[in-house]
């Protein structure tokens, strides 16, 4: 036994041991395996720990591996044997990636971090880390970790489905970081691409989350919506770029030559299959004559070559291929015949899309009597960048599965907030769009739980990245109550009401313009110069008022008011009877009214939080639209309720405020507390969020002002706001007497 | 109060009219009706707004109907810091004293020109106004400053450009002054016509003009989703000279298209996609 223990705890190092722990390094390893060994994790472990550990000291350093046992030994607490035994491996994993030193000492402290919050995780995490690491870089890794945490917070199988890259959130995350070039970072251009080659508009979107994993790997179409797959993945960035181009040239094809969608009828799967890529072929032939470039971005993803299995697909895209590219030689029989016939069809009448119909059924046929083996399930159409060809077909008269489908994707289609006009809710003022019509019957079924407008980015300040399309920004019909609480709210103050007003008339915001004929001023009139000049000389006394100056003398500014009314509003004001909310409410009626005045465009609206699937956003005025009684019954009806999730609740208010056309842009926030929720645990993330959101405000030229109903607000708004646009009152019931003196150092 | 007596002044005046005749025919095909109205609307000289987006052929329009009805031209580009005094005129310092100066609307209904006020909407509506009494039956200028009513010469006549895409709140034509004007409307010519006025003014083969026609087409789609206006046949002339100069078309369409057009990069990546499919 003392023999034994001995020889356990000075085991002589073999010749690769030496060579990876070189001098004195050797002893501290021999300790970390003497510890490893000795805590009695198991002969798993312990194995586990010697042979990789080895390994990961010629890969890495022998810091790491000693880095690597301590590792071990915390999982083997946190999370379990299993655990332990599998993170030398996955270590080995992490190192093998190009990665310096740091990355890999980060990537402990992650799995660490794992096996705290979330132990149950730790063992899908391990086995992904290798996969996980050829797609993300250091920082993206991390990203993905916080974003599992915080995604599954309190609730383990949500994040096991998570680590084990199951989850929806996740496969977008990893698609958007594989694709490299996704449709995020492209749809502007895309958009404006599409209406340049085709003069038409229609809504282009992201294909959901949780759509089917066909329908995500192809670009569609109906509905008046263009479905567009979130990345390619397995594509270059240029070509990736390239790809999503080609789709949308090929849709617009369609849109623009492909008259009326195919009656499906009886056809069987191929022949429909077969029909479409004929069709598909007309409309680019179409196309390639009006925009002859077409042919040089279409032609590279024709990869399809004689020779292979024969089996329909190969030949479907030897066909495909065959009908494009004029050069390709191909020597099969069936090939031939396609070309031929669609040449032959082609020369007669380009325009005829029955022709498509008729040759494709032929060959379809022809197809079949082949026996060659075609599989509708598992069928995605090729080359990638053609559509997936449901938008040609109506599948009216039959349960078509694909039809169904397809109806399913535009129900969940998401709604996007710049299709609509000036921000106002759809439910309000329906757009008599026929093309909006599908969206319009899903938004009253959404009605209760209000409408689903937009998904805004979040900024998670321990990665310095964003959580892409993490917050769902849901817009709610405010409550309403009597409008005229609002007019005797206004008439017991009446003083305040016109020494508001009076000062917003006074303050001049505009562009500089040019003044003549002054006193005084800042540079020569020539005009009035010289008429007093040739005044003087005609010996009689000259206009004094030789000067200009630049001034501004008109008003050209608009101000958003966004209101929180989360729970702590409801609380009483110390040693009142009013809530924070009424005099929140108070001080934006004061608002509203001085500014309706004087015509100013302004925006009223509240917001509130239930976890990022439910940021709640209360329209109660909109640029548009007049500051009438309806709009006054709304901003009486508000109450208070939830959370504070201040940085979605900007970017939506800020969308709105960068359409409009004005010199100077406000938002103006009124606040009692910081930003919080209750899915969020660390302080510093919302606050940093909302300061990287009115960051991005200030870049477009819109000022973001905070009046804090909070005397700690130093705390977090100055971060927030910075310290020049801040005002913190901690004597909250004065705030409806301040605005004047506050508006003044807004407008100054 | 003025150093030369009338006659001499007319006479040097004269003289200088001289300069805004117009010698040889300026290059201009028609695509409607337009030299007709506009034949028709001098003889009775009756003023005209030409109504149409930039780079469509306004200008070269109203210099090629002063050459065919052989009348002088007087071409005012109005700004913003433009005062009545700039169109009217002034009295002017000389050594001896002062000296008025017709402005060039002055000089124009003085001699009998055509005066051309290229987008008027630039100029300030309380200078626009200046126009108004020779533009109804009155046909008179009052030169306030001078104590003089100038009735206008017989040839004179009062042409306007006016973008209507780009006029805001702000600068829009007062009602009284829109109301005074005939309009002929301009665009952008159909893609054959374009191409033909293109390959003659950039001096290039057929082939290339209709290539630059499609492109401008791509860029007219994105009016009003990023662009205010699509490319214009002046920028596609330009586009061609450059291409004719030896340039490669899609270098020549960047530097006389895509940049000048718009400073948003996605706009820009798209506008350069859609051009390499037409090409």
């Amino acid at each position: 036994m003392n023999a034994r223990h001995a020889a356990a705890a000075d085991p002589a190092l073999s010749l690769k041991e030496n060579q990876a722990f070189p001098g004195e390094w050797g002893e501290q390893w021999r300790a970390a395996r003497r510890r490893i060994e000795q805590a009695g994790y198991g002969g798993a472990i312990a194995a586990a720990y010697r042979r990789h550990g080895v390994e990961l000291a010629l890969l890495a350093s022998p810091q790491a591996a000693l880095r690597l046992g301590r590792a071990v030994s915390e999982l083997a607490i946190r999370a379990g044997r299993r655990a332990a035994a599998a993170l030398p491996e996955a270590a080995l994993a992490a190192a093998g990636k190009p990665a310096e030193q740091m990355v890999l000492t980060r990537w402990f402290e992650l799995v660490e971090l794992v096996a705290r919050q979330a132990p149950e995780s730790v063992p899908p995490l391990l086995e992904g880390t290798g996969k996980l690491l050829a797609i993300l870089d250091g920082a993206g890794f991390e990203a993905f970790v916080r974003m599992g945490l915080a995604a599954g917070r309190g609730d383990p199988e949500r994040r096991l489905r998570f680590f084990r890259r199951e989850d929806d959130e996740a496969r977008h995350f990893l698609d958007r970081e594989a694709g490299m070039t996704d449709f995020l970072a492209l749809e502007g251009r895309l958009k404006s691409y599409y209406t340049a080659l085709w003069g038409l508009r229609p809504a282009i979107r992201e294909v959901p989350r949780e759509a089917p994993d066909h329908l995500r790997r192809r670009v569609g179409f109906g509905g008046g919506v263009v479905r567009v797959p979130a990345a390619f993945p397995g594509f270059s960035a240029e070509d990736s770029r390239n790809l999503y181009h080609a789709a949308l040239a090929h849709v617009g094809a369609h849109h623009r030559f492909t008259k009326s969608p195919f009656p499906a009828g009886k056809l069987k799967p191929l022949q429909v299959a077969v029909i479409s890529l004929i069709e598909d072929a007309r409309v680019e032939r179409l196309a390639m004559a009006e925009l002859p470039g077409l042919a040089a971005l279409w032609r590279p993803f024709h990869g399809a070559r004689p020779g292979g299995a024969a089996i329909a697909v190969g030949l479907m895209a030897r066909l495909a291929r065959a009908l494009v590219d004029g050069d390709y030689a191909d020597p099969d029989g069936w090939v031939a015949k396609g070309r031929a016939l669609f040449e032959e069809a082609f020369a007669a009448d380009p325009a005829d899309q029955d022709f498509s119909r008729r040759i494709g059924g032929l060959l379809g046929n022809d197809l079949g009597q082949m026996r060659l083996q075609f599989d509708a399930k598992t069928y995605v159409v090729q080359p990638a960048y053609r559509d997936d060809n449901l938008g040609i077909w109506d599948f009216a008269d039959q349960e078509d599965q694909a039809a169904f489908e397809m109806e399913q994707m535009i129900e969940t289609a998401r709604i996007e907030t710049e299709e609509r006009d000036d921000g106002e809710p759809d439910r309000q003022e329906p757009d008599p769009d026929p093309q909006d019509e599908v969206n319009r019957v899903s938004l009253r079924a959404e009605e209760e739980n209000g409408v689903l407008v937009a998904r805004y980015a979040e900024f998670d300040h321990a990665t310095g990245r964003e959580r892409p399309e993490w917050c769902a920004l849901r817009e709610y019909a405010p409550k309403t109550a009597s409008a005229a609480s609002i007019a005797r709210l206004l008439d017991e103050r009446a003083d305040l009401t016109q020494r508001l007003t009076a000062l917003i008339s006074a303050s001049r915001i505009s562009r500089q313009e040019r003044v003549r004929r002054q006193t005084d001023g800042e540079f020569l009139d020539i005009d009035a110069c010289i008429e007093a000049s040739i005044t003087r000389r005609m010996g009689q006394t000259p206009d004094p008022r030789v000067h200009g100056r630049y001034e501004r003398r008109s008003r050209d500014l608009c101000v958003h008011l966004l209101i929180d009314v989360s729970r702590s509003t409801g609380e009483n004001v110390s040693g009142a009877a009013r809530t924070v909310l009424d005099i929140e409410r108070h001080a934006a009626a004061l608002m509203a009214q001085a500014m309706d005045g004087l015509g100013d465009p302004f925006a009223i609206a509240a917001f509130c939080s239930d976890t990022r699937e439910d940021v709640r956003y209360l329209r109660v005025k909109d640029f548009a639209k007049p500051y009438d009684s309806a709009a006054r019954a709304r901003l009486a009806g508000l109450e208070s309720g939830l959370s504070t999730r201040l940085g979605a609740a900007i970017r939506h208010a800020g969308a709105d405020l960068r359409s409009q056309q004005t010199y100077r842009r406000l938002l103006l926030l009124i606040t009692d507390g910081e930003p919080s929720d209750v899915d969020v645990d660390d302080g510093d993330y919302l606050v940093e969020d909302a300061r990287a959101a009115v960051h991005a405000l200030n870049r477009d030229g819109i000022d973001v002002f905070c009046i804090a109903l909070d005397c700690d607000a130093e705390s977090y708004a100055e971060r927030i706001f910075g310290r020049r646009n801040v005002v913190a009152f901690s004597a909250i019931e004065r705030l409806p007497e301040k605005l004047p003196a506050l508006y003044l150092r807004l407008t100054a | 109060m003025t150093s030369m007596s009338g006659a001499e002044a007319i006479a040097a005046q004269t003289d200088y009219l001289a300069e805004f005749r117009i010698g040889s025919e300026p290059y201009y095909r028609p695509v409607g009706q337009e030299i007709a109205l506009f034949d028709a609307a001098y003889q009775a000289r009756m003023p005209i707004m030409l109504k149409g987006p930039t780079g469509c052929g306004k200008t070269r329009f109203v210099e090629h109907m002063a050459w065919r009805l052989k009348r002088p031209l007087i071409t005012v580009s109005c700004h913003e810091d433009m005062t009545a005094s700039d169109l009217v005129g002034r009295y002017l310092l000389d050594a001896d004293g002062t000296v008025w100066h017709d402005g060039p609307l002055t000089l124009a209904v003085r001699l009998g020109a055509i005066c051309y006020l290229d987008e008027i909407v630039e100029a300030r509506q309380d200078t626009t106004v200046v126009i108004h009494s020779l533009t109804d039956d009155r046909r008179i200028l009052p030169l306030e400053k001078k104590n003089e009513v100038l009735p206008a010469h017989p040839d004179f006549q009062v042409v306007i450009s006016y973008n209507p895409g780009y006029q805001s709140v702000l600068k829009d034509l007062k009602e009284s002054t829109k109301q005074r004007f005939g309009a002929i409307a301009f665009s952008y010519p159909e893609p054959a016509i374009e191409a033909e006025i293109v390959a003659r003014e950039a001096g290039v083969e057929r082939r290339i003009a209709d290539t630059l026609v499609r492109i401008a087409q791509r860029s007219r789609n994105l009016k009003g989703h990023g662009l205010d206006e699509g490319a214009s046949t002046r920028m596609l002339i330009n586009a061609g000279l450059l291409a004719a100069k030896g340039i490669p078309l899609a270098d020549a369409c960047q530097v006389a298209m895509v940049l000048p057009i718009t400073d948003d990069p996605e706009l820009r990546d798209a506008l350069t996609a859609a051009i390499a499919a037409c090409m």
